[in-house]
Parts: C-alpha cells; sequence; structure tokens
C-alpha cells in the first residue's frame, strides 16, 4: 500500500466572499452544503469529488450574521438543511420541487428563541423524527421537533453556563446488543430495539453534558456530566454505533486536548481517554500529564459513518485521523498535508 | 502503527508548513461524509470574527479528500473479478452450515476450498500478466507489475503450504516448495547459462561453478549434467574421474514425483545417498592436491549428501535468501519433510539468515512458512487489504483462525481483515454492490455497515449518467427494486422499508405521486403515506381542480390495494379515499356530468367522506351545481343537508374553532384570513337560500 493517498479532486472553489466556518455533505455525500462569514449559505452538487460544472450552486440568504454551521436533514424528511449564526437564529432551509434545472431553496423556518449567537446545530438520528437540537452562547440549548406540516414545537433550557458550544446526538439504537451476537443473528428477524433520544453538549463552563428526554414529563433531563477539559470544550461528537460495542463520545477543548469518553454498557460510568498527539498512543487519563496535550487548542471533531475514525482539527493547521486498535489504545493513522 | 499521509492537490500550504498557516490566522476544519471515509477540508479563521487575510490562493475552497486511492481501472477489474471467487466461496460455508459440522474437514469440502484458492492464484496470475504487458492504457497502473507478482507467490505459497491437495496433507512438500520457488524466484538465470555455455572452457569462467551449483539446488538436472559433462574436457583427469562418478548420481537422484508409494522413495533415497557417500570418500583421496576446483566440488557434493550446514552457507554465498535454503532442506536435507515440521525447520534458518524486514514480501512469505497465521495477515493487511481479507477468509474454515469474537471488537479475526477490505472498497460509491457481499459476511457488525452502505445508494443519479431511455422515476425504481432484491436475500427489512422511505419522499418531490404512494405502502409508512396524500390535496389548492384532479387520478389504483391490506392504518386510508373519490367528482364535472358529479360530492358530505377542513371547499363546489339552469341537481333534503354542514362551520368558527374547519379555505384564498374565508362562506349561504327558493317554486 502506498503510504501517502494524494487527493487530487480539483477543490471546489466556494465563491463564497468571506471565510467559510462549516462544510458538510449530505447522507448520499453527493451534495456540500457550506457557511461562511459573508452570512450565505450554499449549496453545491458533487460529482465523483468535483463540484459539478453545471451549476455553480445555489446561495441561501438570509442570515444577518456569520453562519457558523449547517446540517443536512435524513432525506426521508426531503431536501432540508439547518444552519445557525451569529445573529442568533437558526433558519430552516427547504429544496422546493425540481423543475427543469434544479430545484430553488428556500426558508421555511426560522427559530429566533435564543438571544445570542448559535454556535451549532444537529439533527436527531433519523429513528426519531425530525429533531434539531441547537446550541448558543445564551447558554441556553433548544430542540425544534418538526411536525408533518413544518410547524415545530420548541423545547429551550439552560445548558451551560456562559455559552454552549456544540452538540450532538446519541444514536438511536444504543450499543451493547452487540456484546451477545449470538442470540441476535436469526436470519429474517429485525431485532426489536428501542429508541432513545439523547445528546451530548459542550460548554464554556468546561463541562460535556449528557441529556435524555423523559417520555413521563416530557422534558430533557440532564442524565450525566463530564468532568475532564480544563478549558471550553469546543466540540463534541458522539460516535455513531454501527458495529461498535460500546457508546464512543468525543470531545476538543480550548485545554489542548481531545478525550475519548466510552460506555461500556447502559449502567457503566463513562469513562475518559486522552488522546495522545506526542507519541501517537493514548496513554489512559487521569495519569495523563502534558504529554497528552496538542500544540494548540483543538476545534473540532468528526467521526466517520462507521464510527471507527475521529477526524481531529487543531489549531496549528493540522488535521489528524484516529483509530482505536484493538487493545483499546488510540493511534494516529493519518495526517493531512493540507 | 505507520501513519499514512494525505496529500491535498493542489496544496492548501506547503507541506510542513502548517504552522505558517497558523501564524497567518488560520486553520483546516474536517468533517467526514455521512457515506463514506471521505473528508471535507477547508480553511477556518482562527479569529471566528472573520478576517480575509489568508494567503491560500483559494481561501474559500472546499477539498474532499478521501482516506483511500480510489480503485483505477485495472484494480477495479481485480477487485470485480475476485468478488465472484469470493462469493462461490461464500455460498460454500453457507451451505456447509446446513450440513454436520464436520463436513468442512471432509475431503469433499477440502477439494472445493482447494479449488477456489487455486482459482485465486490463477486469476491472479493472469492478472500480473495482464499489468506486465506493454500495451498503451487509459491511466496509468495503480499496482505496478510487482505488486501482482508479489500477490502471485503470496497466494501460490499460502495454497501450497495450507490448502495441499486433499489426502497430500502429510506428504513431503519439498518437491512443491522447491517447485513454488522455481516458478517465483527463477535463478540461475537463463542468460547466465547460454553465456556459460558458449564459451569454449566455461570452468574457467568465474560463475561457472555458483551457476552448476545453483542448477543443482535448484533440481534443474538438465543444466547440472550439460556442464558436468563439460567437465569431462577439464584439463583435470582427476575431476574427470570424479565428475564420471557424479553425473549418474545426478542423473539418478530419487524425486518424490517418480514414486507412486513414500516408502519406496524413502528406499531409493537412502540407496542413493549411500552412493553420494562413495563419492564423498573417492574425493577425499584428492584431498591434498590443493585443486583449485576441489572447493566447489565439495560444496557440490555436500549438497547431494544434504550437509545443511553447507547448504546453508553455499546459499549464502550465491545471494540466496532463507527460502532457497528451506527449499533446498526439503529436497536434500530431509527428504520427507512433512509440512507440519516446516516450521522448526524455517525458525532455525531464519536465526542465521532473517528475512527482508523492509520488504513486505518476504515477511509475508516467512510468517507463511512459520505457520503463524496472524503474523501473515498483519503484514499482508500492510501489503494490500485485498490479500489479507482474501487469505483470512480461507484460513478460518481451514481452522488456522480463532472463530471466536473477540471481546472488544466484536468482530473475528477473519471479519476484521474482511471488513478492512470493505471499507477500502467504499472509497468508490460504485463499487456497493461488492462492498456489501462483502459486509454481509461479517456477521452482526458487517451486516449493519451493510445496511448503512446499501441506505446511502444513491437513488437518483445525476443527470449527467442518467441513461435518456429511463425517466428519473423509472431510473430510482430500477435502484429500488435492486435495493430491495438483495434486503431480501440478506433479510434486511428495515434497510428496504427506509429506502422506500426516502423514494416517496423524492417522489412527492417530483409530483410522482402514484408511485409515492406505492413505496409508502410497500414500507407500510402510514404518516409518509399521509404526506403524500396531503401533497397531492396541496395541488388542489396550489393549482386548482383540472391539475389537481389529473394527479389524483395516479394514486387512485392504489387505493384498492390499500384497504384491503389490514394493517394500513385507517386514518391514512380514510383520507386517500376522500382524495380519490373528490378528484373523480372533479374529473365527472369537468365531462359536464353535473347530476352525478352532484351526487358524488353530496356523497362525501354526507357520509363524512371529506374531512372538515375541506367542508368548505366543497360547499363552494356546490354553488356551481346549485346554480345549474337545466335541472335541480339535489333534493331538498340533500340541499337542508349542505345547509347543516355550513351551519356547523358558522358556529364552530364563531366559537374560535375555525382553525379545524377554515385553514385550506383561507389557503385558496390568496393573502386572505378567516374573515375572507367566512365572506366566501356567505356567498355559499346566499347560493343555498335561492336554491331552496327554485325547489319551493318547483324550477327545473
Amino acid at each position: 500500500m502506498p503510504s501517502a493517498t494524494v487527493s487530487d479532486s480539483v477543490p471546489i472553489e466556494t465563491a463564497h466572499e468571506d471565510m467559510i466556518h462549516d462544510a458538510q455533505l449530505d447522507y448520499y455525500g453527493k451534495r456540500l452544503a457550506t457557511c461562511s462569514s459573508d452570512r450565505t449559505v450554499k449549496v453545491f452538487d458533487v460529482v465523483d469529488g468535483d463540484a459539478s460544472k453545471t451549476s455553480g450552486g445555489h446561495t441561501l440568504k438570509g442570515h444577518t450574521g456569520p453562519v457558523w454551521q449547517v446540517a443536512w436533514a435524513h432525506p426521508k424528511f426531503g431536501h432540508i438543511l439547518a444552519s445557525c449564526s451569529y445573529d442568533g437564529k437558526v433558519l430552516i432551509w427547504k429544496e422546493q420541487q425540481s423543475q427543469g434545472s434544479g430545484g430553488g431553496w428556500s426558508k421555511v423556518g426560522e427559530h429566533t428563541l435564543h438571544t445570542a449567537s448559535v454556535n451549532s446545530v444537529s439533527w436527531a438520528p433519523h429513528e426519531l423524527g425530525a429533531m434539531l437540537a441547537c446550541a448558543s452562547s445564551d447558554g441556553k440549548i433548544s430542540v425544534l421537533t418538526f411536525k408533518d406540516d413544518g410547524s415545530w414545537v420548541a423545547d429551550i433550557f439552560n445548558g451551560h453556563a456562559i455559552g454552549c458550544n456544540a452538540v450532538s446526538w446519541a444514536p438511536a439504537v444504543i450499543p451493547g446488543s452487540l456484546i451477545t451476537p449470538q442470540q441476535q443473528s436469526i436470519p429474517g428477524q429485525q431485532s426489536q430495539t428501542q429508541s432513545v433520544k439523547r445528546f451530548a453538549s459542550a460548554g464554556c463552563d468546561n463541562l460535556v453534558k449528557i441529556w435524555g428526554y423523559r417520555e413521563d414529563s416530557q422534558s430533557w433531563v440532564e442524565e450525566d456530566t463530564l468532568e475532564g477539559h480544563a478549558d471550553w470544550v469546543r466540540d463534541v461528537a458522539w460516535a455513531p454505533n454501527i458495529g461498535l460495542p460500546k457508546g464512543y463520545i468525543a470531545t476538543a477543548s480550548q485545554d489542548k486536548t481531545v478525550l475519548i469518553w466510552t460506555k461500556d454498557t447502559a449502567t457503566s460510568p463513562w469513562v475518559k481517554t486522552a488522546l495522545d498527539p506526542s507519541s501517537a498512543l493514548a496513554s489512559p487519563s487521569p495519569s495523563s500529564g502534558a504529554s497528552s496535550k496538542f500544540p494548540d487548542v483543538v476545534w473540532r471533531v468528526s467521526w466517520s459513518l462507521a464510527g471507527n475514525l475521529l477526524a481531529v482539527s487543531c489549531g496549528d493547521g493540522k488535521v489528524t485521523l484516529w483509530k482505536e486498535n484493538l487493545k483499546g489504545i488510540w493511534e494516529c493513522v493519518s495526517d493531512m498535508n493540507s | 502503527m505507520d501513519t499514512k499521509h494525505i496529500e491535498l492537490v493542489p496544496p492548501l500550504v506547503e507541506a510542513g508548513k502548517s504552522s505558517d498557516l497558523a501564524q497567518s490566522g488560520h486553520m483546516v476544519f474536517a468533517s467526514f461524509s455521512p457515506s463514506n471515509n471521505s473528508l471535507a477540508l477547508h480553511l477556518v479563521p482562527l479569529n471566528l470574527t472573520g478576517s480575509k487575510t489568508s494567503t491560500a490562493e483559494q481561501p474559500e475552497a472546499v477539498y474532499l479528500a478521501g482516506c483511500d486511492d480510489v480503485p483505477s481501472s485495472e484494480r477495479r477489474l481485480f477487485i470485480a473479478d475476485t468478488v465472484v471467487i469470493f462469493s462461490m466461496f461464500k455460498s460454500m460455508l453457507k451451505d456447509a452450515q446446513s450440513r454436520d459440522p464436520t463436513w468442512l474437514q471432509t475431503r469433499q469440502a477440502l477439494e472445493i476450498i482447494r479449488k477456489l484458492s487455486v482459482d485465486y492464484v490463477n486469476f491472479i496470475k493472469e492478472c500480473w500478466i495482464h499489468a506486465s504487458q506493454p500495451i498503451s492504457r487509459p491511466e496509468p497502473l495503480q499496482f505496478s507489475v510487482e505488486h501482482y507478482r508479489s500477490l502471485y507467490s503470496i497466494f501460490s505459497l499460502f495454497v501450497v503450504l495450507f490448502v495441499p491437495e486433499p489426502g497430500y496433507e502429510d506428504a513431503p512438500v519439498g518437491e512443491e516448495l522447491m517447485e513454488w520457488l522455481n516458478i517465483h524466484f527463477i535463478e540461475p538465470s537463463t542468460e547466465e547459462g547460454d553465456q556459460l555455455s558458449s564459451l569454449d572452457h566455461p570452468w574457467e569462467d568465474e560463475n561457472f561453478w555458483s551457476y552448476l551449483t545453483r542448477s543443482t539446488i535448484r533440481g534443474f538436472s538438465k543444466a547440472s549434467l550439460f556442464f558436468l559433462n563439460i567437465l569431462l574436457q577439464h584439463p583435470s583427469e582427476d575431476l574427470q574421474e570424479l565428475v564420471k562418478i557424479l553425473i549418474p548420481l545426478v542423473e539418478s537422484h530419487p524425486r518424490l514425483p517418480q514414486f507412486t508409494a513414500e516408502r519406496d522413495f524413502a528406499y531409493a533415497s537412502r540407496k542413493w545417498k549411500d552412493k553420494v557417500k562413495a563419492l564423498r570418500v573417492e574425493m577425499d583421496r584428492f584431498l591434498d592436491e590443493s585443486y583449485d576446483w576441489w572447493d566447489p566440488l565439495s560444496d557440490l557434493v555436500g549438497i547431494l549428501e544434504g550437509r545443511g550446514d553447507v547448504i546453508e552457507r553455499v546459499c549464502e554465498e550465491l545471494g540466496a535468501d532463507w527460502k532457497e535454503v528451506c527449499a533446498a532442506w526439503g529436497i536434500f536435507v530431509d527428504t520427507r519433510l512433512r509440512r507440519q515440521d516446516l516450521p522448526d525447520v524455517v525458525a532455525d534458518v531464519i536465526e542465521t539468515m532473517p528475512p527482508d524486514p523492509t520488504n513486505l514480501e518476504d515477511m509475508i512469505l516467512s510468517s507463511l512458512f512459520s505457520g503463524h497465521a496472524k503474523q501473515v495477515l498483519k503484514h499482508a493487511s500492510d501489503f494490500d487489504l485485498w490479500l489479507s481479507a482474501h487469505l483470512a477468509d480461507i484460513m478460518e474454515p481451514l481452522g488456522l483462525l480463532d472463530a471466536e469474537l473477540d471481546f472488544e471488537s466484536g468482530v473475528t479475526k477473519r471479519d476484521e481483515y474482511v471488513l478492512a477490505y470493505a471499507e477500502y472498497l467504499r472509497s468508490d460509491s460504485t463499487l456497493w454492490r461488492i462492498t456489501i457481499a462483502y459486509l454481509y459476511s461479517c456477521g452482526r457488525v458487517g451486516e449493519e455497515q451493510a445496511d448503512e452502505v446499501l441506505m446511502r445508494v444513491p437513488l437518483s443519479l445525476n443527470a449527467a449518467t442518467l441513461d435518456r431511455s429511463l425517466t428519473p422515476s423509472d431510473t430510482m425504481a430500477e435502484v429500488v427494486k435492486d435495493i430491495s432484491a438483495i434486503c431480501r436475500e440478506h433479510s434486511r427489512e428495515s434497510v428496504r422499508r427506509a429506502v422506500c422511505k426516502i423514494a416517496s419522499t423524492m417522489l412527492v418531490r417530483s409530483r410522482d405521486y402514484g408511485m409515492a404512494v406505492s413505496y409508502s405502502t410497500s414500507a407500510e409508512d402510514w404518516t409518509g403515506l399521509g404526506r403524500v396524500i396531503d401533497a397531492v390535496l396541496d395541488e388542489y389548492i396550489q393549482n386548482g381542480p383540472v391539475v389537481f384532479a389529473g394527479y389524483a387520478s395516479k394514486i387512485a389504483p392504489s387505493m384498492d390495494e390499500i384497504q384491503s391490506n389490514s394493517r394500513t392504518n385507517q386514518i391514512f386510508a380514510h383520507r386517500l379515499m376522500f382524495t380519490v373519490r373528490y378528484s373523480q367528482m372533479h374529473e365527472t364535472r369537468l365531462e359536464r356530468d353535473y347530476p352525478n358529479a352532484a351526487l358524488d360530492l353530496l356523497a362525501l358530505l354526507r357520509d363524512e367522506i371529506a374531512p372538515r377542513s375541506w367542508w368548505p371547499i366543497l360547499l363552494c363546489d356546490a354553488v356551481e351545481f346549485m346554480q345549474y339552469e337545466p335541472k335541480l341537481l339535489f333534493s331538498s333534503s340533500d340541499a337542508i343537508e349542505l345547509l347543516r354542514k355550513l351551519e356547523e362551520i358558522s358556529i364552530r368558527s364563531s366559537q374560535g374553532s375555525g382553525d379545524d374547519y377554515l385553514t385550506v379555505l383561507i389557503r385558496t384564498i390568496k393573502g386572505g384570513g378567516e374573515k375572507e374565508a367566512l365572506e366566501r362562506l356567505k356567498q355559499v349561504r346566499l347560493a343555498i337560500a335561492r336554491y331552496f327558493a327554485r325547489c319551493t317554486v318547483g324550477h327545473g
């Protein structure tokens, strides 16, 4: 195997008028949504890794401040995007039916309950229905539950003092069923699994919180608090559970660390491990000292579809990819020479 | 573990200069694609409030980078052709599950495993030959000729050592090893032989003895004998005398394939070795003569005598490696060397002649010789994920790998390697069929991953690749049909339903409501069905009765099926019935069959098929019928029914429940509200009043 993979696809020129803050591919990996300080969201078709030459993309205008993040809804709800901005708004965009040269995007919803910048938006796993979690600098978290007609109910509650930086949903089906696969692999039988409404939030209070929905009280409750970071938690990403026997959460922080939180069973506690960039081997926290620090603030963490690869974006300009080996140790398997 | 680098072309910053990026106030954000292991990368200002001072050429560009190289055409061919063998192997194993658990150890099973393994070898050989051809190619080879040659040597050795012909598992392995070595690591070269044979006195050439020795080790008796015969002209009569004894010995070297019973072979070998010993005694007579030919001849005889130390030393001098020593061991030292004894021999040999740690092929081959299945796979996966996956796939049923699930990862060793290969295949989404073939062979974990791949097979193709003879919904239907068949094959009903739901949503967007209803019904997605029906009703509100009737007629055929399906949620079945019957009423009306249209309309209201929110619309429709001049289309009791509905709407609206009744009507009045809607209903009231008047005078 060649040790260097050269990704020589033509970069997609977004024609944003200012720096972009987020770029997300859709469910099929066929469309790209970007958002920028120029207050717009753009959507491009991607063909074989290149932005379609035929369409220059659609520009979605509506925000009045830099747009921080975009999130694609599951296609069974239609072509829907959510975006959040410094202007304190979350906008919902929908592509109307295509006639001729592709459909047009229009704003179909405006969520204005936050009183400060909304930093992150995340759609729930599709099994839970169309639900969107939003994290804001006003310290609150909101969850929108959409109805068939496109209207929604909003739950809004205090999340983190000073501000919330990120939200990420738990997989709808909790892992653990994989521990005893023999009983489950009866051909033709669909396993009956209960879905859970749960997400994690990252805050300026150095904490990561786990929120769960209680059907009986019809409300979101704080289920768990993950303490481990010494500064703002910049990002949180709950791993998809495809093929994983346990739950994983990755968190990135201003304190220059990335923590991986694992939970073996529904009742066991979250256990943290720090990624160790110095030796490309992770040492178990809390004994990890300065060695497990990245050179700079870690801004973003992103899991692959199968949840077995983690991309880490650090303030030193580097992106590294991490994988857990069979001994449960996290190794840096790849880096980007941008 | 080695760290792999992914390079972006054109680069955002120069290699190793990512700190420049940070100094200019920027960093790179990476987000995984939800469909595979590719990443979207872009520059982000470190100071989030934004600064547009990047030195990069395209600061607002987004890169899409894959973690693996997308297979090129020659590699795709290799992947696509070997999955055929893999699938046959899988179906054999599936078949084995229905048999006695010991069946896999039977001769019949082993014959199949061997045949398929040999198929892999032959196929790799073809690829290697194909890759070696000096033809013009549309794109350069992604994997070199040398890579395919290595695959060929490795897979062949695996077959020799672990998948022998059934019945011959316990036969001596030396001959087969030497044959393998001679095919894959040819020595000495033909050119060398040609060059030597063109000389008048080849023994004067410095390569003469090494050529002769190597030919002898490799068992090329023809070449050995040719040069031994030439030595009969050597000026030394003593040498001639010895060579005269040596020639018949080389000629009569007993080789296993010449015998039908191993016992006979062993007997012949022993007798032959005695003769070699006799030659040694002859030779020793000239020990003190200090002939220059004595040492090389002694080595040659030492090899024939089966002296391990001589073979090792000679091989080292010849530049041969541990492989040659091991193969020669089975021919000369221990002629009855068994497969199970080989690891001990190898262990001794590689202690003095270790394999080349920088050469993965050598590491894999030595692990195979040593019988370390796990080591083989580890090196093989560094070499080519294809190799580790396919070796592991055969190793497990042969009992070379533990079939137990790993507690941490929930997968077996075999699955671990097959999953890794499947992940590599995912770098090219068009290989999804092949990808899932591998994934569905990997237990529950693989099944779940395959589900995700299946659910992400694009249902609509880009215009550029669209087959012009098919409409977009035909194309989608083909894809859904395809996926459904695969889901049935692997019992993945939930995946089939999820795909049908997405298909339905997409079809609603393209206003193909008939198909959308079919997919929602097929997925038993009643909420989805409700959305399709609402979309059709929306056509009435947005585009009027003509367009509505046209679309509604497309969903009419599915009504019978839905009503006969006992699992249908009745609310949606009811709404569907209203939609269809309401559209039929409009069709009748458009055909100017007003009497029947009026009857239909009344039935929709009287039998409460119409939802309350549609009553005002129906009442407005009724105005046209009430104003029909030629005759009275409603009886007076019908007219009373209309009035009763109108009264209910008015009273409930005045009580604040207008939302239940007036929403649809309000939407048809552009820019109107409840007030305008009630105003519109006043016209209906007037029409009813007039109609009563007509009834009273018996007009019509």
